[in-house]
């Protein structure tokens, strides 16, 4: 059985009729060919390489049916320099993983970015307080990585929570606002 | 374009030592990499292996008729059908290692003929369309088993009366060999005698990406196949060899990102060679992506699994003189090709006495076959288990002689460089007591002495362990022609372009090393260039040279090396057409490389362009010097001389706190001191180090690959299995004392390898010292805390038969206020610590998801507890109150997020200013429901 969906993908409405067990995981891989989105516990809901950005939340796209993001919007890792005001400049969570060796093979890091953009969007909604690291490995309990010990990582998200500091509170907010992204596609 | 560390360009000093940003990571971050799932190919279809769900038996027939009426299914075959297509045994003279002791030989179908030996053995394998028919036809195949009798443990394998795996064996001993000397003389004169049993189970380095493989046949090229491999090259001519396919019509591609491997893509899965064969069948490209549950039950990353029975003669002073250790291990079913099981233990029986002067060693390996899956590599190679007896039997002979372990650890160290080991190990350089005293001086002993002796009186339990190694850096031609007929070079082609900008190549993959980074810094300053403008492309039989594969350390000590040699041989064609060039009679060597010019040393004023001699050399080759070929491109093979292998070694020291009421451990603090000879990264080698640590962690604390007495893993998932996640580990502390090794060109040794190794011992003998007021011994893991409650209890109880039946008295928490929120708050502490006393059986069905809820019902505990204003709306909605207020005076830092909460609109009318307090009652309602066991709603019995 099929159904034909809706979904605003990186501020791009993408149109497609999929099977209705489709995994919102395979729409992104197989069907629009985003596959920065990985598939580590493969649909067991753990590892969270898989995790999106939908409708705001990080969310493990492997736990939710393409045909429920139907009307719904979706940030993918291909979408994080979509924020960006230049072309080839990065989000300050990627800065933060490269600066800091966040990533050694990389296959849990687009999960582990988009959990982190959940966690950096509140952080600056509530005027980007300090995070301890002992936060940070809290709130990162979703994902795992199997390389780095999360040291790395930890080091990368206060990298990119301090970049964010620095910047004035409208431009610190620009770097989360989904609606920009889909007003440069207008 | 965005270049690779802009800022440090201008600094025209070396680039090795530098921890610049890495290469590999623009395209990664960006969602841009390429792993094997990312790979389609146009007519691509979808393979799915058809498991046995018997550990062992039989097989009676198999009917993979019905499967193919399901719309989309394109072909399925059995064994018998693959048969027909040329399938052969695994296990050919050519893939397996010649090895000093006695090894039998399995039988090794690809995919089972005619019975099968262990639980997710292939039977069948499909093709079809879409990935997503592929399971329902899967439920079509019909396999009649005959159930033969299983066995899944070294006792039951080892019994006089046991039934076989393989039933024209005399016993299930699969290998048996003897290593080192006779010790009896040096057991004679000991003051003392240590005797140990350590059992390490099943765990290991499962990697993020499982496995997986892209093939296709055509009849030009022959085989195009991309698989998950940490050795392309050997894979290659496996396939060539068991397939009888000739050699160059055989193409292996590693893709250009890889999800991890930690050696478990190391050795040739049986896999590739079925999906060859039906690739070849079908002439069409044929994908297959393993899941997460197919990776454990075909025993991707379980290793460890050593049983060693170790004893250490010793003076009364603390001196070792030798020892003795039998080593059993249950390798599974041992049909793996090249290390079959038994090279893990061997491996790491080999490096026991690691950096310890023991002057005799007399060891026996004995492997027993099983119906579990094969063992594979996982990094350590073998060395986990035996660091914990080592130095855990040291940690032992200490306590007896009532002397400071590290004191006798220091005592036994070896000084003398190079150094042979009892059992053959060769020792380059390194320098262990300046390592071992800048471990001691960091983790500053005499102050975690003085605070462990404070805590005890309060009845507070800290402790302190060591626990360390050392690892061979790559093993040369000299001793894996003998055991594998496999070099041990390390070789690289390296090519200057006309552009004067670098191309390297070399045959083995990485998958997270930083192949590229580290190789781009070291030419970058061979030929005065950045690492911008180097590339490096690797992992193709088509186009790189032979290697024997991205493991054991040899990146940073072979293949650099080989790089380096190439490079230099490059250089001095350079010097000379530049010479001649510039009109000079300097040799070769008179040149210096900088900014991408050719400087000669005895004018400054007189340099020339890389980019220039490039271009003569290439593109424009007249009038060159006499007898000079064109081009520029050189491939270069690194041997270490007159030595096996080069040295790196670690030091490592846990401080931990260890609750005896639950049994729970907590690292306070983790220290590492490490020597990889000259870092070409130090950010990368500190990657290296604190992921390895974690891994060793995990292993050591957490993980369990737990198997029921029908040989069905029990534990198929992530959560299951328990892998560590960033909340559950700590920070790991990474020092150096690096020792430049004389042995190769830059003084560089591996990293990626043996970190894990001795975590085991550092954390058992941590708690230990911890456990010391009770006498406490830790002989297997992992460290649950039902375990460690065991072990006290042995002791403390020795005639109670398992747990202490008393009631523990709770932990008495103190709130900043009291009333009827606080009691509720407080019966809610109490029944998440009566989970946390409870919920460790070995094993349970759900204890990952369990163990997720109390970490989130804990988490919101503690943040309700921290907000009377919260606690507060907890006793309101106790007392069954439908409206809640907030006390906006007891907590101001939350009335803003608590109004903006309550201004959500909900669909179910209420507001979203429960968020603090939900999470924590849903968690409590999650774990009343799993701990009573009453079915979830809808669900049977």
């Amino acid at each position: 059985m099929e159904k034909t969906i809706s979904v605003t993908v990186n501020g791009r409405v993408q149109r497609k009729t999929v099977p209705i067990r489709m995994l919102l995981v395979d729409f992104l891989r197989d069907e629009l060919g985003l596959t920065g989105t990985h598939v580590g516990c493969t649909y067991e809901g753990r590892c969270g390489a898989c995790t999106v950005v939908l409708d705001g939340n990080a969310t493990k796209s492997c736990m939710v049916l393409a045909v429920q993001a139907d009307g719904h919007r979706v940030v993918t890792v291909e979408g994080l320099e979509e924020f960006a005001n230049a072309p080839g400049e990065l989000h300050p969570i990627q800065n933060g993983f490269w600066e800091r060796h966040g990533l050694q093979c990389g296959y849990c890091t687009p999960g582990m970015m988009m959990t982190i953009f959940d966690i950096l969007a509140t952080n600056v909604r509530e005027g980007s307080p300090e995070l301890t690291d002992e936060a940070i490995r809290q709130s990162l309990v979703g994902n795992i990585c199997r390389c780095t010990g999360y040291s790395h990582i930890v080091e990368a998200v206060q990298s990119a929570a301090a970049q964010l500091r620095g910047m004035d509170p409208e431009e610190r907010a620009a770097w989360f606002d989904t609606a920009k992204l889909e007003g440069t596609r207008s | 374009m965005t270049t690779i560390n802009a800022e440090s360009e201008a600094l025209a000093v070396s680039w090795v030592g530098r921890p610049i940003k890495r290469k590999e990571d623009l395209r990664l971050i960006r969602g841009r990499g390429q792993y094997l799932a990312d790979i389609k190919l146009p007519g691509m279809v979808h393979a799915f292996f058809v498991r046995s769900k018997h550990a062992h038996a039989r097989l009676k027939s198999v009917d993979v008729s019905r499967a193919l009426s399901v719309p989309g299914v394109v072909a399925a075959y059995s064994g018998a059908d693959l048969l027909k297509l040329g399938m052969r045994e695994l296990l050919i003279p050519e893939l397996v290692n010649e090895l000093p002791g006695t090894l039998r030989l399995p039988p090794s179908w690809p995919l089972a003929v005619d019975k099968v030996v262990f639980h997710g053995e292939p039977i069948a394998v499909i093709l079809a369309e879409t990935k997503y028919v592929l399971e329902d036809a899967a439920e079509l195949v019909v396999i009649d088993y005959e159930p033969l009798p299983v066995i899944t443990s070294v006792e039951q394998a080892m019994a006089d009366d046991s039934p076989r795996v393989y039933e024209s064996w005399p016993d299930n001993v699969i290998y048996r060999e003897k290593m080192g000397g006779d010790a009896t003389d040096a057991f004679a004169k000991a003051d003392i005698i240590i005797t140990e049993r350590f059992e390490v189970p099943r765990t290991g380095a499962s990697p993020m990406e499982c496995r997986g493989v892209l093939t296709q046949w055509d009849d030009h090229s022959g085989l195009t196949h991309w698989t998950t491999t940490q050795r392309p090259h050997l894979l290659r001519q496996a396939i060539s060899q068991v397939l009888d396919w000739p050699e160059q019509m055989v193409r292996v591609i590693a893709p250009k990102d890889q999800g991890g491997s930690f050696g478990t893509k190391a050795p040739h899965s049986r896999e590739d060679f079925i999906l060859a064969l039906v690739a070849r069948d079908i002439m069409r490209p044929v994908r297959w992506v393993e899941s997460r549950e197919e990776s454990f039950r075909a025993g991707v990353g379980q290793e460890r699994a050593q049983i060693h029975e170790i004893q250490i003669a010793a003076r009364s002073d603390g001196k070792i003189l030798a020892l003795r250790d039998r080593c059993i291990t249950d390798i599974g079913h041992g049909q793996q090709p090249v290390f079959m099981g038994v090279m893990y233990p061997r491996a790491g029986c080999f490096m026991i006495t690691s950096f310890y002067d023991i002057p005799q060693a007399e060891i026996e390996i004995v492997c027993v076959v099983t119906n579990k899956p094969c063992l594979t590599p996982s990094r350590a190679f073998g060395s986990f288990p035996v660091r914990l007896a080592m130095d855990g039997a040291i940690n032992r002979l200490a306590r007896e002689l009532d002397l400071d372990p590290l004191e006798v650890v220091r005592k036994n160290l070896v000084t003398v460089f190079p150094y042979v080991t009892a059992t053959g190990n060769f020792l380059d350089s390194g320098d262990f007591v300046g390592g071992f005293d800048k471990l001691v001086e960091t983790i500053d002993v005499a102050s975690v002495r003085e605070l462990q002796a404070k805590l005890r009186e309060q009845g507070r339990f800290i402790g302190l362990g060591f626990g360390g190694e050392t690892e061979r850096s790559g093993v040369s031609s000299k001793a894996y022609v003998p055991r594998q007929r496999k070099p041990g070079y390390g070789v690289a082609t390296v090519k200057v372009l006309n552009s004067g900008k670098i191309h390297v190549l070399v045959g083995d993959p990485p998958s997270g090393q930083s192949h590229e980074t580290v190789i781009s810094q070291v030419l970058a300053d061979e030929f005065g260039v950045t690492p911008d403008d180097v590339r490096l492309d690797y992992g193709d039989t088509l186009s790189t040279p032979y290697g024997m594969g991205n493991v054991g350390n040899r990146m940073a000590s072979y293949t650099v090396s080989a790089a380096v040699l190439a490079a230099r041989e490059l250089k001095k064609k350079i010097g000379l057409v530049a010479a001649h060039d510039l009109g000079i009679d300097a040799s070769p060597d008179e040149f210096t490389f900088e900014n991408g010019e050719i400087v000669w040393v005895k004018d400054r004023e007189i340099r020339t362009q890389l980019r220039a001699v490039a271009v003569h050399l290439i593109e424009c080759p007249i009038q060159l010097p006499q007898g000079t070929e064109p081009g520029l491109e050189h491939t270069a093979y690194f041997e270490p001389q007159n030595v096996p292998n080069m040295t790196g070694a670690s030091f490592h020291c846990a401080v931990v706190e260890v609750m005896p009421e639950t049994g729970v451990i907590k690292i306070l603090r983790y220290v590492v001191v490490d020597d990889c000879g000259t870092p070409i990264n130090p950010l990368v080698v500190e990657g290296q180090v604190q992921g390895g640590v974690v891994m060793g962690i995990g292993n050591t604390v957490f993980e369990e690959y737990v198997y029921n007495e029908r040989g069905e893993l029990q534990n198929t998932t992530l959560e299951g299995y328990m892998m560590p996640c960033a909340a559950d580990v700590p920070h790991v502390e990474t020092y150096d004392h690096s020792v430049p090794t004389p042995n190769n060109p830059l003084g560089t040794k591996g990293k990626g390898e043996g970190a894990p190794a001795p975590v085991s011992g550092a954390l058992v003998n941590a708690v230990e010292d911890a456990l010391r007021p009770f006498g406490v011994s830790i002989t297997t893991l992992p460290l649950k805390p039902e375990r460690v409650r065991a072990a006290i209890a042995a002791v403390v109880s020795p005639e109670a038969e398992a747990e202490p039946a008393d009631w523990v008295e709770p932990i008495v928490r103190e709130f900043a206020g009291e009333g009827e929120g606080y009691d509720v708050l407080a019966e809610m502490y109490r029944f998440y610590d009566g989970i946390q006393i409870s919920l460790q059986p070995t094993w349970h069905p759900y204890v990952g998801q369990i163990r997720g809820w109390l970490r989130d019902f804990g988490q919101m505990l503690d943040r309700a507890a921290a907000s009377p204003a919260v606690v507060d709306v907890l006793a309101q909605m106790f007392n069954g109150e439908r409206e809640f207020a907030f006390q906006s005076d007891l907590d101001p830092g939350l009335a803003a997020q608590w109004d903006r909460l309550r201004n959500l609109p909900r669909p179910d009318g209420g507001h979203a200013y429960l968020d603090y307090i939900l999470p924590a009652l849903d968690s409590h309602e999650m774990l009343l429901v799993a701990c009573s066991n009453v079915p979830f709603e809808g669900e049977t019995k």
